[in-house]
Parts: C-alpha cells; sequence; structure tokens
C-alpha cells in the first residue's frame, strides 16, 4: 500500500498531495496580503510575520503545488504518449513521499526563520539535497520510460517534457550551490540566473508542454501545426537562459550581462508567439466548445494568461519599461500571471480530466468545478488588476519624488482589493480540494456522466 | 536509440552548456571586483545583525541598491561596494524605501522604536513589527542597518558635519538678529515661500493642499531649537525627496541668511499663550494648550519682535 506500483498511483498521489499543499500554501498567500492591510495582525509572533510569511508562501506554492501538480499530470501523460508504463512506479510513488517530506520540512524552517535569503532559494541545505536528489531520480525515471516507448515518434509534450526534466536538476543545483561562496553581485547573477529559470525551464517547459497535450485531447483538433510547436521548443532553449539578469538590470552588475539579458528577453516574444498561434490555430472554429468543457475552458483560461505575461515580460525586460515598474507591485502582479494565471490553470484543466483517469472515479460534482472555476477566474482578475495598478500608481508616486515610505500609504485601496481577489480565489481552490476529496473517497457523483464527458474516466463515459 | 534523436539532443546539450558556460562561469571569471572604500567588513557583531537581517527576510520589502532615477536614496553603489555581501540582499521590490544608505539617517534609538512598532514612528506605514527580536539581536540588527552606505554618506557629506558647515558663519555679513534683516527676509519669504508655508509660516500656503508631503509648520516647538546654521542648511538644501525646493541654487547666500533672521521670529505654537498661565497646573497644561489654528492666525505674528528679550525657547511647555 505504502508504495503502491498500480499503474498511475504515483500520478494520483502526486496531484492529491499538489492540491493540498495548494490550499496550504493560499492560505500562507492570503494571510500575508492580509497582513498588509492589517499589518499589526502578526502581533510579534514571528511565525506570522509577513517577511517569513512571504518565502514559506512562495516555496509552498512553487515547489508544492505548482511543481508537484505539473509532475503528477506529467506521470500520466507520458506513459500515454508513449504506450508504455512508468519505468518504476514504486520509484516514483517513494519520489512523491520525500517530496512531500520535503517542503513540509522546508514550509517550517521558512517560517522559523531558517532561510538562506536568496529569493526562491531559501530552503536550507539538507531540504535542496533531497529535492535536487528527488528530481534526478525522477529524471531518470521519466528518461527510461521515454527509452521504453512504443511509439517511434516523439509529440512535441514530450519534447517540452524531457527538456525541463534535463534543465531543472541542474538549474536547482547552481541556484542552491551554498558551498561555492561568491561575492555580493555574483552571488545576485547567479541567483537570478536560478531564479528567472526555475520559471523558464521547469514552469514553462513543463506547463507548455501539458497544455499541448491538453488542447487538442480535449477539444479533439489535431495539433495545428507540428513544426510550429518544434520551432518554439526550439527557441525556447535557446532563449531563456540567459535572461535572468533583468530581475536587477539597474544595479552595477556588468554592462554586457544586462545586454544580454535584455536581447533574450525580447526575443522569446518568438517562442511565446509560436506556442499561442499554435494552441488558437488548433481552437480555430472550435471556440464553442469552452462552453460545455470545463477542463478546455480551464486551459484556454491559462493560454490568454499566457498571452498577457508574455506580452508584458519581453516589454518589461527592456531598460525604458523596467526603468519605470521595477521594484514596484507589478513585478509580483506579473509573476502571478505567470505561475497562477497561467500554469496553475492549465494545471487545474488537466487535473479535472487527468485525475478520473487515473482513479478511475468520475469528479464529485460538476457544480463545484464550475464554482471553482469562476472564484479563480474572477478572483484573480481583480487580484491581478490589483497589483498591477499598484504597481504604476507607486512608480508614478515615487518618480513626482514623493518617498516610498510615504507614498506607501496612497497604495491601501489596492491591498485591500488584493487580499479580497486573494481571498477569492483562496475560497475557489477549498472547494477544489473538497471536490478532489470527495472523488477519492468515491462518494457518489452528483452529476450524470453526460453534463462533463471530459471529467468522466472512459470506462464510465460509455455506460 | 533511435538515431534520429542524437542530433537534437547534443544540440539541447551543447547550447544548455554554453549559455550557462556564459552566463554563470564566464561572469564569475571576468567580473571581480576589488573591494571599494565604501565596502563593508562587518564586524563580528554588524555580521551578526546582518544575518538577522537575512533571517527576518527585510529584503521582501527593502532594496539594497540606489538607482539614478531614484530621487532620495544618496549617492550610487558601485560594484566594489558589494564585495562583503554574501548572501546578496539586492531585493526586487520596494515596498519600503531603498537602504543602501540608510546608516546613520536615524539614532539607534529611534531603529529600535521602528522596529518594535513602526506604527508610533511613521502612522500608516506596513511594515510588520519586529518586537519578538530580543535586546541583543536588536541591538545587532541596528548596528547592521548603521553601516549600511555609511561610508559612502560621509564621503559625499551628506551627513551632519558641524565643524564643517559651521565655516559658513565666518562668511557671514547679516546680522540675523536684527529686525532689519527680519524685515528684509519677510518680502523674501512671501515672495517665495508663502504660497506653500502660509504667510504666517503654519505650513498652511494655498499650495499645501496639493501636496503629498505637507510643507513645514515653523511653529511646531521643534524648530523653536534649530540654531542659526541649520536654518541656514536647512533651507539652502531643502529636503530631498518632498517639493522643497534647493533655496541654495536659487538664492544668494545673503538673502538666505535674510530668511533664517525671519523664520527666527516666528512664533512657536505655544506662544499664544492663555491669560494666567503661569499659574496654571502643569500637569493640566496639556489640555489647556490646545490652540486652534485660527487663533495662532489672529495674532500677528509677522510683526517684527525685538529679539533681545527671552530667547524664543524659553517658554514654557513641552
Ligand atoms: C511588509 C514589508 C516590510 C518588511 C518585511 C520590512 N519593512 Fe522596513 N519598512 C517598510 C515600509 C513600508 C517602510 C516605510 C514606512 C516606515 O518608515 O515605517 C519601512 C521603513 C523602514 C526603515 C526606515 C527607513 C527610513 O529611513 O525612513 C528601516 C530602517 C526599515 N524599514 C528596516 C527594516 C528592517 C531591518 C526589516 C527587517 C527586520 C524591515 N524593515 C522589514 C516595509 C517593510
Ligand atoms: C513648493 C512648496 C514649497 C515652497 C515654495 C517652499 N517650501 Fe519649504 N518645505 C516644503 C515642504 C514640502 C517641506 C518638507 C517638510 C517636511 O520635511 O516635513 C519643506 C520644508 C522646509 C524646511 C525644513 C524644515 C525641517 O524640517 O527642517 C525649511 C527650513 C523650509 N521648508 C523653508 C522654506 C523657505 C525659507 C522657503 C522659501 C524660500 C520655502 N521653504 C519654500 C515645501 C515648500
Amino acid at each position: 500500500m505504502i508504495l503502491s506500483d498500480k499503474e498511475n498511483s504515483a500520478s494520483k498521489n502526486f496531484i492529491i498531495t499538489a492540491v493540498i499543499w495548494l490550499v496550504v500554501g493560499m492560505s500562507l498567500g492570503l494571510t500575508g496580503a492580509i497582513e498588509f492591510v492589517a499589518p499589526d495582525l502578526s502581533s510579534n509572533i514571528p511565525q506570522l510575520t509577513f517577511s517569513r510569511i512571504r518565502p514559506a508562501h512562495i516555496n509552498a506554492v512553487a515547489f508544492g503545488w505548482l511543481s508537484m501538480a505539473n509532475i503528477g499530470i506529467v506521470l500520466y501523460i507520458i506513459p500515454t504518449l508513449t504506450r508504455c508504463k512508468l519505468y518504476s512506479e514504486k520509484f516514483a510513488n517513494f519520489i512523491c513521499y520525500v517530496w512531500n517530506f520535503a517542503i513540509f520540512a522546508g514550509v517550517l524552517c521558512l517560517l522559523n526563520g531558517y532561510s538562506e535569503g536568496r529569493e526562491y532559494a531559501e530552503f536550507p541545505v539538507p531540504i535542496d539535497i533531497i529535492v535536487v536528489v528527488g528530481l534526478i531520480s525522477l529524471s531518470y525515471n521519466v528518461y527510461l520510460t521515454v527509452l521504453n516507448r512504443k511509439v517511434k515518434k516523439l509529440y512535441v509534450s514530450l519534447w517540452y517534457m524531457l527538456g525541463a526534466f534535463f534543465w531543472m536538476p541542474i538549474v536547482y543545483f547552481i541556484g542552491n550551490r551554498t558551498f561555492v561562496r561568491l561575492d555580493g553581485l555574483n552571488d545576485g547573477i547567479v541567483n537570478w540566473f536560478y531564479g528567472h529559470n526555475i520559471l523558464g525551464m521547469w514552469f514553462t517547459t513543463l506547463g507548455v508542454g501539458i497544455a499541448y497535450y491538453m488542447i487538442p485531447k480535449l477539444s479533439g483538433r489535431p495539433l495545428w501545426s507540428h513544426s510550429l510547436s518544434m520551432l518554439g521548443f526550439w527557441t525556447i532553449a535557446f532563449f531563456y537562459a540567459p535572461t535572468g539578469t533583468h530581475h536587477i538590470l539597474q544595479s552595477p552588475v556588468p554592462e554586457w550581462l544586462k545586454a544580454l539579458a535584455v536581447v533574450f528577453s525580447v526575443a522569446l516574444v518568438i517562442p511565446v508567439i509560436t506556442v499561442l498561434t499554435n494552441f488558437f490555430m488548433t481552437m480555430k472554429g472550435n471556440w464553442w466548445q469552452v462552453a460545455n468543457n470545463l477542463p478546455l475552458r480551464f486551459v484556454l483560461t491559462g493560454a490568454l494568461f499566457y498571452f498577457v505575461t508574455c506580452i508584458q515580460g519581453p516589454f518589461q525586460a527592456t531598460r525604458s519599461v523596467n526603468w519605470y515598474i521595477h521594484f514596484t507591485q507589478w513585478v509580483p502582479g506579473h509573476a502571478h500571471v505567470a505561475l497562477l494565471g497561467t500554469f496553475s490553470f492549465f494545471d487545474w484543466g488537466a487535473i479535472y480530466y487527468i485525475f478520473p483517469r487515473v482513479t478511475g472515479k468520475q469528479i464529485y460534482s460538476v457544480a463545484l468545478a464550475r464554482a471553482h472555476y469562476w472564484f479563480t477566474f474572477i478572483g484573480f482578475l481583480i487580484f491581478f488588476a490589483a497589483f498591477t495598478i499598484a504597481g504604476l500608481v507607486q512608480s508614478a508616486g515615487w518618480h513626482l519624488g514623493i518617498p516610498v515610505g510615504q507614498w506607501v500609504v496612497e497604495l491601501v485601496p489596492y491591498w485591500i482589493y488584493r487580499a479580497l481577489g486573494g481571498a477569492m480565489m483562496w475560497f475557489g481552490n477549498i472547494l477544489l480540494l473538497f471536490n478532489i476529496i470527495q472523488t477519492v473517497r468515491g462518494v457518489k457523483p452528483l452529476d450524470e456522466p453526460t453534463v462533463e464527458p471530459a471529467m468522466v474516466p472512459p470506462g464510465l463515459a460509455r455506460v | 536509440m533511435n538515431k534520429n534523436y542524437i542530433l537534437p539532443g547534443f544540440v539541447v546539450l551543447a547550447s544548455f552548456g554554453l549559455i550557462t558556460f556564459t552566463t554563470v562561469l564566464l561572469p564569475n571569471f571576468i567580473f571581480r571586483p576589488t573591494a571599494s572604500e565604501f565596502a563593508v567588513e562587518y564586524t563580528p557583531k554588524e555580521a551578526r545583525g546582518r544575518k538577522i537581517y537575512v533571517r527576518e527576510g527585510c529584503v521582501y520589502c527593502h532594496s539594497q541598491f540606489s538607482r539614478p532615477q531614484d530621487r532620495d536614496f544618496g549617492p550610487l553603489p558601485q560594484a566594489g561596494d558589494y564585495v562583503y555581501e554574501t548572501p546578496n540582499v539586492l531585493g526586487t521590490i520596494r515596498t519600503g524605501p531603498d537602504l543602501t544608505n540608510e546608516g546613520q539617517k536615524h539614532p539607534d534609538q529611534w531603529h529600535i522604536s521602528h522596529l518594535k512598532n513602526p506604527r508610533t514612528l511613521t502612522p500608516g506605514s506596513i511594515m510588520p513589527p519586529f518586537g519578538y527580536l530580543k535586546d541583543d539581536e536588536m541591538n545587532e540588527l541596528v548596528a547592521y542597518i548603521q553601516t549600511l552606505g555609511k561610508k559612502r554618506m560621509v564621503k559625499y557629506h551628506r551627513i551632519y558635519q558641524p565643524d564643517e558647515l559651521r565655516k559658513v558663519l565666518d562668511k557671514r555679513k547679516v546680522n540675523v538678529d536684527g529686525s532689519a534683516a527680519a524685515n528684509a527676509g519677510r518680502g523674501i519669504y512671501q515672495q517665495n515661500c508663502a504660497t506653500c508655508h502660509g504667510t504666517n509660516g503654519l505650513g498652511n500656503g494655498p499650495n499645501a493642499i496639493a501636496i503629498a508631503k505637507k510643507p513645514a509648520n515653523f511653529s511646531r516647538p521643534f524648530y523653536k531649537d534649530y540654531d542659526d546654521v541649520t536654518w541656514f542648511w536647512r533651507v539652502s538644501e531643502g529636503v530631498p525627496g518632498t517639493r522643497m525646493p534647493q533655496w541654495g541654487k536659487l538664492l544668494t547666500e545673503e538673502q538666505r541668511w535674510y530668511l533664517v533672521a525671519f523664520l527666527k521670529t516666528l512664533p512657536r505654537e505655544t506662544e499664544v499663550y492663555p491669560k494666567g498661565y503661569e499659574s496654571i497646573d502643569p500637569e493640566k497644561w496639556v489640555e489647556v494648550n490646545k490652540t486652534s489654528a485660527a487663533e495662532l492666525n489672529s495674532v500677528k505674528p509677522a510683526e517684527i519682535i525685538k529679539t533681545d528679550g527671552p530667547a524664543p525657547g524659553a517658554g514654557g511647555g513641552h
């Protein structure tokens, strides 16, 4: 039972625990957001102080929720695409336990102040070691599965996923190598190489890979262009890695490095346009499907947000725009539209489709799932608008010469809306958690299988 | 393995290797700034303070690199200033002000009270309270904050250096205690300053409505402790980060001394004493002393008082 080798059990375990982490991470984030409105809420309890909650929130959602959900989904997609069982289901299950333990210990460490202090790389060394080992073993598992495949050609999703499993262990290792002590600015350069590349070489590649699988599958239309999708993959592989320095564009790091970062960031427009063109052309003439296909609606909403982040991204990285919006709330807004708006929406869509298939049970309630969609979608719009506008207001004040510490009082309305949007999304995901729990427990579904055919396992649908 | 995938696999490996080399390894080989004169080698106490800064996550609200376009964060840091800064606390968000040049801006005690409860010193601040830090941790943290950019500030004369500044007194040709000078200053004041600071110096000029950081109210008791030199420098240098201009660039030194003479004559809030205030019980003084702005406006403060009477600061109150 503990280390089951039942087919797809690793995928199932990863997804369930990921959803729990999602709620934990969002609760942390929501607490942080409320503390901006009521700063004395922490009442001198160190674990509740904003500056400790923030790294815990980021690591819980990035490594707890998003990474684990991605892995869970990938562990279903790869065997499906290769028509070949996962190389070792037991091993994958084992990694799931270890990974959960690592995140749990890591989040506790961060709340209690054991932090390495580099953004996104806060986990203390023992946790880093577990994560790297876990990643390498997962890669091993995934690569061997693909090598044993029964299908000759590699679908584009597999390219993305294999890429991610190749890059991520390396990137994570570089970002957390604390045994090499680097001087201040060099430390910053490497920190941001890592900070940006877990996005580019892990979340983006896995997320886009998942969307490449989900969109044709859910809409039942073939992918518009395979060669375009490969162009997208290769350009991501080439252009993503050097962009990190755009996070410290106005600091005294070497100019050539900044120039490199800016040029490559702008070049990222190419993979984005190819990916989105491909998605939208696949959907051409089929947009009506989003009306009664909830997983597809999630994934396509994610694709729309992907458009937003990826138009923001390259422009933000140019010196003139960065000059204005850097250091403001605009930037966390952008980070959320990528990780929450895009990749989490992809994952939610994928979970609603995949979870019935890995558990063999129909999703408990379609109504709850639809409520989940609307709460997160509307909540996210409010949340994102609050961040973005707050950023513009902030910068306008600073450039008028008003000191940061004084201008901060002008932002109160945006903090309030931000917490409000966050609370809506938090509630939506409580619904998701409830839905998943009910499904796992095998409670009789509330709806006929015909209401949302995509959310019903294939065996049952024909009944 | 299928031969078709060997080439692509190799390309992925090679390109990623090349990119990692240029952006991770190469900078570390060719970008090795040496410690500049401003780099701070921390004492053990300050180093412990820095660890607390990292542990408490101050970096999630405070950046540590001031940029060319920032108005009030002092001189820009150079690459060599960061040599001893590991782990880096450059920061990417400025919910609170930049701390590059924070050292010596405030006294230690200010920082301690501010960290314990930011809202007592800055109403409306959203900085979390850090009162849970133990006393010695707090001292270490403050010792670290006080090092930030201190050397830079000294070098660029941004720190109050009484001896240096007092040299202006030697060149002074205006008798700032005389009523003639004060009268001359009044004209200059009404022309240049009254729109913001108000005709009577209460900080309520017509423009004050539109300014986020309100102009100073010179009747606050605080200003009665200003000596001539402080007034002179405050007027000359303006207040960075507010709309207060740098008058040193606009008015001659003589004009500024006239202004000082005038500013010194402005009454203090508590100078409109209720009748018979001397017999009032000092304990109840606080309540009795609430003088409305209208009342203050009704007296004529700008009358030139002969200043050889009691010094303005000598009145009672708190
Ligand atoms: C929630 C974000 C937040 C966190 C976390 C935070 N601060 Fe602040 N800080 C602010 C804001 C906002 C201000 C401006 C208002 C004020 O002065 O309180 C400020 C102001 C300051 C100032 C005064 C700057 C000046 O000269 O006016 C200092 C010093 C400071 N913070 C130090 C710290 C230290 C040290 C820590 C970590 C223990 C910390 N801050 C954590 C938001 C934060
Ligand atoms: C555009 C509006 C404006 C004008 C015009 C203006 N001031 Fe100011 N002044 C301000 C503001 C805003 C402050 C900042 C108050 C603060 O720091 O709290 C200030 C502060 C000051 C201070 C510093 C007080 C302190 O805290 O040390 C002095 C002195 C001063 N002004 C004198 C003058 C004089 C003299 C003139 C005319 C020559 C003048 N100001 C003209 C807006 C103005």
